[in-house]
């Protein structure tokens, strides 16, 4: 398996990465949904040839050529849900794979780089068009390019992936109709990593927008005051506002998409309803348009607990988002109603419940140094028992590891780093804690520092998942065992975030979920990126890399050494990368700048509940927010059976 | 009269700018901001969004402006009768409102015509037939009914639906008729979600305003008005109803003002629980979710309603019991 992967990387590193026209498909008529037949033959719609792309993508199904027809029933938690949608429709010019661990094709036909990885070529489809039945060109991407990326009322700052090393954004141009170039004035190696998800997560634009559509919104072909007009009768104070909220299809269902399904409701109404997009330019092998599925129906739910409730008693037909792992042997134990399947998808990432260490603490000097002292962390990192962790906190899922990538991931450093500190060894931390100057114990048994106050750290854990203030309890019991002091603090989000940013957490409960994807995205591991998602590493070290060391404190070596590799992975290739990467890992682990406790559960949206007349959903993917799970098991070729 | 109410009137615009500096200064108050808050939901599913976009997001929603710069240009907007743009769903607050009052509404008025229909019964009764059998079980149930979370209720009674009946009961329709337009089918299905939150809403209600009326009726039931009547031959049901009963309703009657704030804000904890499309869901989330024009539009809303319908208690008070006049 993993050479297998590892091939199909490489593969798909060199020059080209291009979906070849199967013959078969070219040669037999397309097929289409009945629903659709009728519309074509009423006169409202052109024939399925016409719509479909003279290369359509073609998908392969994970069990068998499916069924037209039936609803898809989902639950949502409102607007700020919107992420929801993304990962079901995965709509980017790029898709990952199943297993997560490949790029391919989806909107675009295919892409081709220089050999010195500067230059970019997207090639598009020939023939695909919006779900209106406009045509799918160029000009939709330059149109994102020119009018929406360089245009600072709508990007004030161009994002990282398609900076140029100056800071100023790479070159896009139209060469035809269906071509588009990219030019870096540096190696873009990842360029297909975040290509594929440019596809408008998080209220961001999509990297091609319907052109031909938003135009009517945009200063640059509409009066400036005729879109002040619009805006202001929508209640927006300014034109960009407007033109967000028209541009993202989850809140304008008038919205051209490309998607397998177009809204026809909005994420602010009580219920989201995606319907069958006439125009999507995939197939099945035996030519059947995609999806097989007729509509997917998102209902809203105020409350977490109730939505789980309806996932019991069977309500939806395919939903791991919002499931709580906590209900896994209650859904189970209703498995036996015969109205769904449970399965379960653990996360790609490193490690569930991560204690993550301020590096940089300096409300308590005496304090912050054992907090960055590398010995102390493995003594606390031995005194935990981690088989208890598991069983009580994860029920008996997953595994002990320390937060580095899966086995089955090319990024994987080793089984023995992956162990590294996890053994349960109380003895052994107590010697390296007495070693380290903190022998003299006070009445209670907790360890003095060298100011003489006795050793106590704060664990902040934010219950954001049902396992986390349960692992800080167990972890602050264990610490406590060999003379560590510990509170757990469970705070609410945004205070927590708030204290993150201004130095004053100590010690962090949460999850590593970046491992996959080291070199791309807001990953954790660099201490470059803004420490908004988790306190590892220490806020000063982010201070001190963005003011080029005027304030904060400087980084240690091995995180300079890390930031080193993150900076090389951007410039070679797939080989290099993955060397990059599990060097990384190793460092990762050895220093344990976060404490793993246990990983690989379906703590993260790992918990499937699917309908048993729904087909095609694998049993096992690659799970993780970048793959826009499970978008990339390929939503189109779902199906119900009668 | 009419004096005394122009008089309170005349005080509420006064007390609706006092109200909104209050609203805004309470929402304003938890640390972070919107964008504070949806950071932390996005990072619990998984998602990383970059600091660029979000410091964009900040400055185009103003949320970095002083706290007086953000309440006056809310304020302005208010005068304006602008209740503003929902952060979260980026649509018109007053949209959202409106959307969400016919259902609200209808919930919190059956709930209140159905503890009402049972309350003032049953308390009468119990008061005329006093420790009789009936009369202790009501009271077992009422302070059962009165001590218990109506929430609890809701999820015990969820909870029995489900694993005994296999029904769902989440929400106020079945998912194919949320958002079908008004049919008599859509309006059968209503009804058969609606009367289990309306249950569970009176109930608590219902409780508290049986003893009410047992005590208040007990009071009266003893005086000698009631023995003189009695004395005479007046027969008894037509005697309690006529004369007791009327008195044993003021101090009801005084509270009935009350439910207009509530008829508005729909049951937060109830409608979360059970999933109901009502208000007070929407207020829950837009407080947790730091969505503070929304939930001041929703709050100021609230409070106005419960200015007046104090005074509408007051006016319905003089109107019942004539032995109540306006000092002037």
């Amino acid at each position: 398996m993993l050479t297998r992967l590892a091939t199909a990387l490489s593969a798909c590193w060199l020059l080209t990465l291009m979906q070849l026209a199967p013959a078969a498909a070219q040669t037999t008529k397309y097929h289409e949904a009945p629903a659709l037949a009728e519309q074509v033959k009423a006169g409202k719609l052109p024939p399925v040839e016409q719509r479909l792309p003279e290369q359509p993508l073609v998908v392969p199904v994970v069990e068998r050529i499916g069924e037209y027809g039936g609803l898809w029933r989902r639950a949502f938690l409102g607007p700020a849900d919107a992420n929801n949608y993304v990962r079901v429709v995965y709509d980017g010019l790029f898709r990952f794979s199943p297993n997560g661990a490949e790029i391919e094709p989806k909107i675009a036909l295919g892409a081709k780089s220089s050999p010195d990885f500067k230059t970019w070529t997207i090639l598009l489809r020939k023939g695909a068009r919006w779900s209106d039945g406009a045509p799918f060109t160029a000009d939709d991407i330059i149109f994102w390019y020119k009018d929406v990326l360089l245009n600072k009322d709508l990007t004030p700052a161009v994002p990282s992936w398609i900076r140029n090393a100056d800071g100023t954004a790479a070159k896009v141009e139209k060469i035809d109709e269906t071509t588009v170039q990219f030019t870096y004035d540096r190696p873009a190696t990842l360029f297909l990593s975040e290509v594929a998800n440019q596809d408008g997560p998080d209220q961001s634009y999509a990297m091609f927008l319907p052109a031909h559509y938003l135009k009517q919104f945009h200063p640059a072909y509409t009066p400036l005051d005729q879109v002040n007009r619009l805006a202001q009768a929508a209640s927006f104070k300014s034109w960009n506002q407007l033109f967000a909220a028209k541009a993202a299809p989850t809140s304008n269902p008038e919205r051209p998409t490309m998607a397998a399904w177009m809204p026809v409701t909005r994420v602010s109404d009580p219920v989201f309803t995606l319907r069958r997009n006439p125009y999507y330019i995939g197939v099945d092998t035996a030519g059947n348009q995609l999806p097989y599925i007729d509509e997917v129906r998102f209902t809203y739910f105020a409350d977490q607990q109730a939505l789980n409730l309806a996932a019991i008693a069977g309500d939806f037909d395919m939903q791991a988002r919002h499931i709580q792992m906590t209900n896994y042997p209650v859904l189970k134990d209703h498995e036996k109603d015969g109205k769904y399947r449970v399965l379960i998808w653990p996360t790609f990432g490193g490690s569930d419940a991560v204690v993550a260490f301020n590096l940089t603490y300096t409300a308590d000097p005496v304090l912050g140094k054992l907090l960055a002292t590398k010995e102390f962390r493995v003594a606390l990192s031995y005194a935990i028992n981690r088989d208890e962790i598991k069983e009580s906190a994860f029920l008996g899922l997953g595994e002990a590891r320390q937060a580095v990538p899966a086995p089955w991931h090319p990024y994987f450093p080793g089984k023995e780093w992956a162990a590294k500190y996890t053994e349960f060894k109380p003895d052994e931390a107590n010697k390296m804690l007495d070693a380290l100057g903190l022998a003299k114990r006070d009445a209670q048994g907790v360890r003095l520092m060298e100011n003489g106050k006795p050793l106590s750290i704060e664990i902040n854990v934010v219950p954001a998942f049902g396992a986390w203030p349960d692992v800080g309890q167990l972890v602050a019991r264990d610490w406590q065992a060999v003379g560590v002091k510990a509170v757990v603090q469970i705070r609410e989000r945004a205070l927590a975030f708030n204290m993150r940013a201004a130095n004053e957490l100590q010690t962090e409960v949460w999850n590593e979920d970046t491992t996959a994807f080291p070199f791309t995205g807001g990953s954790k591991l660099d201490a470059r990126n803004p420490p908004g998602q988790t306190l590892t590493l220490g806020p000063l070290y982010y201070k001190w890399l963005t003011s080029d060391g005027k304030e904060g404190v400087e980084p240690i070596e091995p995180i300079k050494r890390i930031m080193q590799l993150i900076d090389t992975a951007r410039t070679v290739g797939r080989d290099g990368q993955v060397r990059a990467a599990q060097e990384l890992f190793r460092i990762w682990a050895d220093n344990v700048f976060e404490i793993g406790t246990v990983g690989l559960t379906p703590m993260v949206q790992g918990v499937v509940v699917v309908n048993t007349k729904m087909h095609n959903v694998p049993t096992t993917i690659g799970n993780d927010w970048p793959l826009r799970t499970p978008g990339n098991a390929r939503t189109e070729q779902f199906f119900f059976t009668k | 009269m009419t004096r005394y109410i122009i008089q309170r009137l005349l005080l509420l615009p006064f007390l609706m700018l006092v109200y909104s500096f209050v609203i805004f200064a309470i929402i304003h108050a938890p640390p972070g901001d919107f964008l504070t808050s949806y950071v932390a939901t996005l990072s619990a599913t998984g998602t990383s969004i970059s600091m660029d976009q979000i410091n964009a997001l900040r400055h185009e929603y103003g949320l970095d402006q002083p706290f007086i710069v953000q309440y006056l240009y809310w304020l302005r907007d208010l005068l304006h009768g602008n209740f503003g743009l929902s952060l979260e769903y980026q649509r018109p607050n007053a949209d959202l409102i409106k959307e969400q009052l016919g259902l609200t509404m209808a919930l919190a008025m059956m709930a209140f015509v159905l503890t009402w229909l049972i309350a003032v019964p049953a308390g009468i009764y119990s008061a005329t037939h006093q420790r009789s059998v009936i009369d202790h079980m009501l009271t077992v149930i009422n302070y059962v009914g009165v001590a218990t979370p109506n929430f609890m209720l809701a999820l015990i009674l969820m909870w029995i639906a489900f694993a005994y009946f296999g029904l769902s009961i989440t929400g106020l329709f079945s998912s194919e008729f949320v958002d079908a337009p008004w049919t008599m089918a859509r309006l059968v299905n209503l009804l058969e979600h609606i009367w289990l939150p309306a249950v569970v809403l009176a109930i608590a209600g219902t409780a508290r305003l049986a003893r009410i009326m047992r005590a208040n009726l007990l009071d009266e039931l003893n005086k000698p008005y009631v023995v003189t009547a009695r004395a005479k031959g007046m027969r008894e049901w037509r005697l309690v109803w006529r004369y007791p009963v009327r008195l044993a309703l003021n101090p009801l009657v005084s509270t009935i003002g009350w439910y207009l704030p509530q008829l508005f804000s729909g049951s937060l904890i109830v409608a979360t629980v059970m999933n109901l499309p009502n208000i007070g869901p929407l207020l829950l989330r837009a407080l947790i979710n730091q969505d503070m024009y929304l939930a001041g539009g929703i709050l100021l809303i609230y409070s106005f309603l419960t200015i007046v319908g104090t005074l509408l208690s007051d006016i319905a008070l003089v109107m019942m019991d004539p032995r109540i006049r306006m000092e002037t």
